[in-house]
């Protein structure tokens, strides 16, 4: 199993949507009163180490340090960054590591600090990590990010 | 003119109102996380409708359809889906979803164009997807209003009520602007307003679904909730417990009816 070096992460860009309450969904009598903004937290994979160029360095292979189902990875540092909270997880069998970085209001970075275990499963569309059963974010693979696109016109 | 009318019950509808009222409450948008296993069925629904419509596209050249989900159980009112939008092919490959949202149960709602991930990653009743292949002729001239944003906006209309009046222009839901969108497509020398989009629909024959909806249950409703209101509704319908609205089972109904779209196509996941 490869391990990163952090100086060669891999830095994931977590957009996480704001996620809108559908708990009103038995209201809905006709057209749905639902979701405008996606419930997933969104992520993408960018491939520099350099947060501030992470839209423009995307690209769509998701670290080794996530490519593992069902491994847990453990919160090694978290902080606050422009788009929200870069967080770095390390894969407890090996080492290897990978950041996140989760973006606006989907996910309260108080929520999940040093040491938190994260757990990563692989679907066929990408990547899930989730803490205590709740989504931190889902990091799409090719076939997932063609699949996913948010745009209000 | 047939028309489908579905018994509402005021006690089945007031109970779904109270059901939902603290949700309503303060009306913010609330977070409410996805769990894993939501996010991998609805993208697995998204990937095998993709792929079936990319099937459909190498076998008929189709580049447009209506697409429709059920976002919930409608089954007591004798509805299958809850919302549709237009799915267009992107010339690079991808689909897109043009539809209008109505944001966390607020009194507006707005257009989105989406990926097939985004739309069925809403909290699905049932894992389905509906669509209809619109004729040549139909998706020929919907599709560069699906394309244009601007074009697309022309009909949209940000006063939402959930169970707006389908002949009416306060408010709009989200099949509503669909459908009058389809209007404006077909017809762009004419149509240019709500009201001759929905003349239009009435020229070809559609037939809004029928709501029995009790006085209680709508008082119940317009408080209980932003996005509810029956205040467009002619009064004497609404008297009536009559509530006439665009509804996903209605346009499928009338689209093939209306010789404009093929009849609807479901594809399923089971669990």
């Amino acid at each position: 199993m490869t391990a990163f070096l952090p100086s060669s992460l891999a830095r994931l860009l977590l957009a996480a949507g704001l996620v809108c309450a559908l708990a009103s969904a038995p209201a809905h009598a006709q057209s749905e009163a639902s979701a405008a903004l996606s419930l997933l937290p969104l992520a993408s994979v960018v491939g520099t180490a350099s947060a501030g160029a992470a839209l423009s360095g995307a690209v769509v292979v998701v670290p080794a340090a996530l490519s593992v189902g069902g491994a847990v990875l453990t919160v090694k540092s978290v902080e606050a960054s422009a788009r929200g909270t870069v967080y770095v997880l390390e894969r407890a069998s090996d080492g290897a590591v990978a950041s996140v970085e989760v973006a606006g209001r989907g996910v309260a970075a108080s929520a999940y600090g040093i040491g938190t275990a994260v757990a990563c499963s692989v679907i066929s569309t990408g990547v899930v990590l989730s803490v205590a059963g709740e989504v931190l974010a889902f990091v799409p693979n090719a076939l997932g990010r063609a699949l996913l696109h948010n745009e209000r016109l | 003119m047939a028309r489908t009318t579905i018994p509402l019950t005021a006690l089945a509808l007031a109970a779904l109102l109270l059901a939902a009222a603290p949700a309503h409450a303060g009306r913010s948008c609330e977070a409410r996380k996805p769990t894993t296993q939501l996010i991998e069925r609805g993208m697995q629904l998204a990937q095998q409708t993709a792929a079936a419509l990319d099937a459909e596209h190498a076998r008929s050249g189709t580049r447009v359809v209506v697409l429709g989900r059920a976002g919930q159980d409608l089954g007591k009112y004798g509805l299958r889906y809850s919302h549709l939008g237009w799915a267009y092919r992107t010339d690079a490959g991808p689909w897109r979803v043009v539809h209008k949202l109505n944001e966390c149960g607020s009194a507006v709602g707005h257009l989105y164009r989406q990926g097939l991930g985004e739309f069925f990653l809403d909290d699905l009743w049932r894992y389905e997807a509906v669509w209809a292949v619109p004729t040549p002729e139909v998706q020929q001239r919907l599709l560069p209003v699906l394309e244009d944003s601007a074009r697309a906006r022309t009909l949209q209309h940000a006063p939402y009520s959930m169970v707006s009046y389908a002949w009416g222009r306060k408010y709009q839901q989200s099949n509503q602007w669909a459908l009058e969108t389809l209007a404006l497509a077909m017809e762009p020398d004419s149509v240019r307003t709500r009201d001759q989009a929905q003349a239009w629909l009435q020229f070809k024959g559609y037939a809004p679904s029928v709501l029995k909806i009790g006085a209680l249950t709508r008082l119940g409703g317009r408080v209980g909730a932003a996005n509810i209101a029956f205040d467009d509704h002619p009064s004497e319908q609404r008297f009536a417990d009559r509530i006439e609205t665009v509804t996903v089972d209605s346009v499928l109904a009338w689209l093939p009816r209306a010789s404009l779209a093929s009849k609807p196509v479901v594809f399923s996941v089971k669990y």
